[in-house]
């Protein structure tokens, strides 16, 4: 590691603690705490990816995560951050966007053509003729692009955390510490979140005063008052807020975990941005911002180069060359662009160092080594062109430059939060203001540059925060108000100087884009897409909105930059889906059922047998005729269940089904149909009075929630005197059905005398089946002898024991949802939701003899008494198909009359018990009688034609169900 | 109280919604009148330091609801909480859950002794107030220790931290996008929140569950460990 450096250097390095990983497959050792940069940097490795659309050389620049120029590729994750992710053995990094290797892309070729592809070129190459851009798109996506999706990755583990705050410090910076200690003395609950792995933000890496000692004072006098408080305050280290949304609702995203973390108060402290300039190839490697190089310096130990140049506007700079100086580096020069400095003991103290510095001058171009892949000098000229004073052009050998040349505050969140922030020209920058009266900004990001005050302002912004108020502290002295240069653009250079790393973006291309009439910031980032890569234009708005206001004469004071939207940083896709969170239903006897060897479907949201066995299309069809020739058994746990109690539980069924109940007995069932206000049919189900004020209603599977929802809206208005239970899931159901179905039931039952006399069709009533409280229903869905068994769900597995055990010696079987819809259709029954839609009315479904015709009222009468009185449309028939039909049409298919479309197939199998296809389907009114051909445009688009027929197809007389 | 005798689940015909998991687990089950109940899991000791998940839905629970809930069970000398999504621990160690003006469940006592349930159960309520089966219609569950807040606030987003959501505070809420009911009732100074939510979910929310507190080394417990925790610190 040659160009490691010996602590104290490090901070963040575990050196007991060698890490192997490799890049590009060559074999790299760091430490544990370095990333993958600082890691390859301590190699003297310094490129590490491909620019987007030149294939230009790129390496560090913020090492904050702040620009795109680190992306690298790992094998299961593409676009990683170099200079935050940390290395880990065996991690297998390579560079991402070239074509051959990293240090000979073949792909650079494309720079060389630069002249032909102006920003938005494609646009408009690539508009006519029509499809053009389909055949382009491909291969300017493989040239332009970022790293490589591996698709055979597995998910990873991600999930999600609702996290709670009386008040959130973003940022834990020098000001965003000292506000949180304070919300936390004043009794709140604060959490505290750091991008950083560490705490102190700067003060960390950053020179405050010449001989470097303020800096550790301030932060070990924060870590001292932390500590006191450290009850009250959650620290969340690595952890990134990417949002700030509407009440005060914050996006933190930390490992593989997305926290949503709602606080009564925010303090933003989320600091500031180093600002890169503008001159001929601003991109070698090599090149980096002043923080940047303090950041490789203090935190990881790598000295980030041997011969530096410091090009700056403020002391900032100064204390990066003394930083380079103590370590080891030659400082070629530091470059002032300003006449004269300002007052500041970083500079007082380079300059009684005797270190070169050229005052009013700016770098006009960064050259490249022979291999073209790092820096190897500047060419300097006069920052004014008219400066005669100044001597003329200079070049400096170097293979470090770093940019101190001003600042942006990272506003992102405080603009989620919807402060203004706009551009200052005493500050040469932009500034933040109208925030919400819970969210504080404090720090660089409130424009304090100066770290005492960034401190004071910090602690009085906690207190604030916390409830207490005060006089906002002075906010800083008029030396420390601009940190930042004007115009920090120098174009006379040859080469590219870029805007915009993410996107290679020119001075000139900006130009071209407001030549083209894109002269507003909004349209301006669109046309030419300055800010839309990965950094969000994070290092681009400023520079790109003085460019704009230069170029159109616009005045550039209170001028706003683009519009900051969530994601402030990089989420990943599985951080934002998180834990799968899918709640499925299973019924008590779930786990018999696979026992059995049962392949299961979704009904609603449960888990149903399709049927038993390996193959459930032959399972249906024997299924079905066990229930036909013996018993069968049926888990009906499914269907909706609600108790209705009260007085007035009656009337309320009498307006909300269509049928009338006002003379129904205790102990007998009722179909009950369900419309909504269209007369559409809602839900079905039986009605069983249990009591004179108490009605147990049944509802389909899938429907059975909003049935109870439809049933809570209506009584909200109605104000009966009705209670409404969902007993769905308290009851586990099983049908028994068939001919032997009474006796597998009847040694079990004890309560009720089964027989046809003693308890009839659609009867119901109360027993003990095996020792178990039980509700009977006597129905017959399936058109054979059946009953319905509710118990609950707690007995609901030995229920279905009991009636296995006891139908054994009548070959009694499981039968699935399969089998139970054709022996469904051969009955004639529909079931709502297939044989009908969003449209249905009970008559067009052959339904009519379920309306109470002489009641008043009830939730979609008018609406179907309009619709008779216009006359149907479609009606609901029965259809046979020839025996020898090879190929059936399949529900949904098409029914004609002659050319005309008039109605479609709901339901067609091919009943084992009359051995032919039977179905249901639409069609016209006139063409509804039994006997009639019915035409079905089937596969393939063939005809079919089939006869329509007398419903139901099985059992007219109703002999066997009523049995 | 004696350890108490071994059981298989199966024998009886009631059964907990979940008994298969614990089975598969280890524990090993007591009888609790009609049912069986996970008692305690051999070789893993009582509670779980950090946290525990411990399933409590073979035990006695019911619900009333209608309009003279409130003034029925306060005549059957039920002690209601003075306001809605508030609980009340009852003389003889059952809970009454107050949901709404016209809703309340009473959680049975954890020994399932005659209690407050059965003797509610045999007592037919008056016009304007129904009984619900609470014990088939909804599981329960119990996540109890210093680490249940934050294990379910990956799993919800009511604000459970315990100076927030306090003891007999009661959340009506979502949890792992199912309906939910959370009460708090901790046991001595360990954190304790019943669970109350679908029992044809019951499957689904046991594996959320244990999958959530992997992270804080939680584990699986009896009815025993939290009979303990009662004792020994209640």
């Amino acid at each position: 590691m040659t160009a490691r450096l010996a602590p104290p250097y490090g901070l963040l390095l575990d050196r007991d603690r060698s890490i192997r990983f490799s890049f590009e497959g060559q074999p790299i050792e760091g430490y544990a705490g370095d990333t993958i940069a600082s890691a390859l940097a301590a190699n003297d490795i310094w490129l590490l990816s491909r620019s987007f659309k030149y294939h230009r050389p790129r390496g560090i620049l913020s090492m904050a995560g702040d620009d795109a120029n680190t992306l690298v590729q790992l094998p299961d994750e593409p676009n990683v951050l170099a200079d935050l992710h940390r290395i880990s053995d065996g991690l297998a990094v390579t560079g991402q966007h070239y074509t051959g290797s990293l240090r000979s892309d073949g792909g650079q070729w494309i720079e060389r053509i630069a002249k032909f592809l102006p920003v938005g070129f494609y646009y408009r190459a690539f508009h006519k003729p029509r499809g053009i851009w389909d055949f382009w798109e491909k291969r300017i996506r493989a040239r332009a692009g970022l790293g490589t999706v591996n698709e055979a990755v597995r998910g990873r583990y991600y999930d999600k955390e609702y996290a709670f705050a009386e008040v959130a410090v973003v940022g834990a910076g020098a000001a965003g510490v000292a506000a949180a200690i304070e919300a936390a003395r004043a009794g709140r609950q604060v959490v505290l979140i750091e991008r950083q792995p560490i705490l102190g933000g700067a003060l960390n890496h950053a020179r405050v005063d010449a001989r470097a000692t303020r800096g550790v004072d301030l932060a070990g006098a924060l870590a001292e008052d932390l500590a006191a408080v450290e009850d009250r305050i959650t620290i969340l280290t690595d952890a990134t807020c990417t949002g700030l949304f509407d009440d005060n609702l914050l996006a933190v995203v930390t490992g593989n975990r997305l926290i949503k973390l709602r606080a009564e108060q925010v303090v933003l402290a989320t600091g500031a941005i180093e600002q890169p300039m503008v001159f001929a190839n601003n991109d070698l490697p090599g090149i980096m911002m002043g923080s940047a190089a303090q950041r490789l310096l203090w935190l990881y130990a790598v000295r980030p180069g041997r011969h530096a140049v410091v090009v700056t506007v403020n002391g900032d700079g100064y204390g990066v060359a003394l930083d380079l100086a103590e370590a080891g580096v030659t400082v070629q020069a530091i470059v002032d662009l300003r006449t004269a400095a300002a007052p500041d003991s970083r500079v007082e103290e380079a300059v009684s160092r005797r270190y070169p510095i050229l005052q009013g001058f700016t770098v006009d171009r960064a050259i490249a080594n022979a291999g073209g892949h790092h820096l190897a000098g500047v060419d300097l000229v006069p920052a004014e062109k008219d400066d005669m004073a100044t001597p003329a052009r200079r070049h400096i050998a170097c293979d470090l430059l770093c940019m101190a040349v001003g600042w942006a505050p990272a506003a992102s969140l405080a603009a989620h939060a919807g402060a203004a922030v706009t551009y200052d020209e005493t500050a040469n920058s932009f500034t933040v203001a109208d925030l919400p009266p819970t969210i504080h900004a404090t720090g660089a990001l409130a424009g304090i540059w100066n770290t005492d005050d960034a401190i004071a302002h910090g602690r009085h912004t906690g207190r604030r925060a916390a409830g207490s108020h005060g006089e906002p502290t002075a906010k800083t002295d008029a030396a420390q108000l601009s940190v930042s240069a004007p115009f920090p653009c120098s174009e006379t250079g040859d080469g590219k100087a870029f805007v915009d790393f993410d996107e290679d973006l020119t001075p000139e291309d900006i130009r071209n884009s407001i030549a083209e009439g894109f002269d507003h910031i909004e349209l301006l980032k669109r046309f030419s897409t300055v800010g839309m890569g990965p950094s969000q234009g994070r290092q681009s708005v400023t520079n790109a909105l003085r460019l704009l206001c230069r170029e159109t004469g616009q005045a550039i004071q209170e001028s706003q930059g683009w519009t900051n939207r969530p994601p402030a940083f990089p989420e990943k896709i599985g951080q934002l889906a998180g834990r799968g969170f899918d709640p499925v239903r299973k019924t008590p006897m779930h786990d018999r059922h696979l026992e059995a060897g049962a392949g299961m479907m979704v009904a609603g949201n449960w888990l149903r047998p399709v049927g038993y066995g390996s193959n459930l299309s032959e399972a249906a069809i024997a299924e079905a005729r066990a229930v036909r020739n013996g018993v069968g058994l049926i888990d009906v746990s499914t269907l909706g269940g609600i108790d209705l109690r009260g007085p007035d539980v009656v009337e309320f069924l009498n307006r909300l089904y269509t049928m009338d109940y006002t003379k129904q007995p205790v102990g007998r069932g009722r179909y009950a149909l369900m419309c909504d206000m269209t007369g559409t049919v809602m839900d079905d189900g039986v009605a069983c009075r249990m009591a004179q004020d108490h009605f147990y209603v049944t509802a389909t599977t899938g429907n059975s929630d909003g049935v109870y929802r439809s049933m809570l809206q209506w009584n909200a208005q109605w104000r009966l005197e009705v209670d409404i239970a969902n007993m769905t899931g308290a009851f586990a159901a099983v049908n028994i059905a068939g001919p032997q179905s009474r006796k597998v039931l009847g040694p079990l039952c004890e309560g009720i005398d089964l027989s046809a006399a003693g308890f009839p069709y659609m009867a119901v009533g109360e027993a003990s089946v095996a020792g178990m409280p039980a509700r009977i229903m006597r129905v017959g869905f399936v058109g054979e002898l059946g009953y319905e068994i509710h118990v609950p769900a707690g007995y609901g597995e030995a229920l279905w024991d009991a009636l296995t055990d006891a139908g054994r010696p009548y070959h009694c079987r499981p039968f699935g949802v399969e089998a139970q819809r054709i022996l469904r259709l051969e009955k004639g029954h529909i079931i709502i939701g297939q044989d009908t839609d969003g449209l249905t009315h009970p008559h067009e479904a052959g339904m009519g003899w379920a309306i109470g015709k002489r009641k008043p009222f009830f939730v979609g009468k008018r609406a179907i008494d309009i619709q008779m009185a216009r006359g149907l449309e479609r009606v609901l028939v029965g259809f046979t198909l020839p025996p020898q039909t090879a190929v059936l049409p399949e529900e949904c298919h098409l029914v004609f009359k002659g050319e005309d479309i008039v109605g479609r197939v709901t339901s067609i199998v091919r009943s084992p018990t009359l051995g032919q296809p039977i179905g249901m389907a639409y069609t016209a009114p006139d063409r509804a009688e039994p006997g009639m051909p019915i035409l079905i445009k089937g596969p393939m688009g063939r005809y079919i034609q089939g006869t329509v027929a007398a419903l139901p197809f099985y059992d007219p007389e109703n002999r066997r169900q009523a049995g | 109280m004696s350890s108490a005798v071994p059981v298989d689940p199966t024998q009886y015909s009631r059964r907990s919604f979940v008994y298969r998991r614990l089975r598969d687990a280890g524990a090993v089950f007591a009888d609790c009148g009609d049912t069986a109940i996970a008692d305690g899991y051999p070789g893993r000791g009582g509670l779980p330091s950090r946290m525990a998940l411990i399933d409590l839905s073979p035990l006695p629970r019911i619900g009333f609801k209608g309009p003279q809930t409130l003034e029925w069970l306060s005549r059957q000398a039920v002690t209601i909480p003075a306001r809605n999504n508030r609980a009340e621990r009852q003389t003889d160690g059952a809970l009454a859950i107050r949901l709404a003006d016209t809703e309340v469940t009473i959680l049975g006592d954890i020994d399932s002794r005659d209690n407050t349930v059965s003797r509610l159960e045999n007592r037919p309520p008056a016009g304007g107030c129904y009984p619900v089966p609470r014990r088939d219609s909804h599981v329960w569950f119990v996540l109890c220790g210093g680490k249940a807040p934050a294990c379910l606030q990956k799993l919800c987003g009511v604000d459970l931290r315990i100076g927030r959501f306090e003891d007999l505070a009661v959340a009506q809420t979502s949890l792992a996008r199912l309906s939910a009911q959370i009460v708090r009732q901790d046991h001595g100074n360990v954190p304790t929140f019943h669970i109350l939510a679908d029992s044809a979910s019951a499957l689904y929310l046991w594996d959320v569950l244990v999958d959530a507190m992997d992270e804080y080394l939680g584990g699986l417990a009896g009815r025993s460990a939290l009979r303990a925790l009662r004792e020994t610190r209640g």
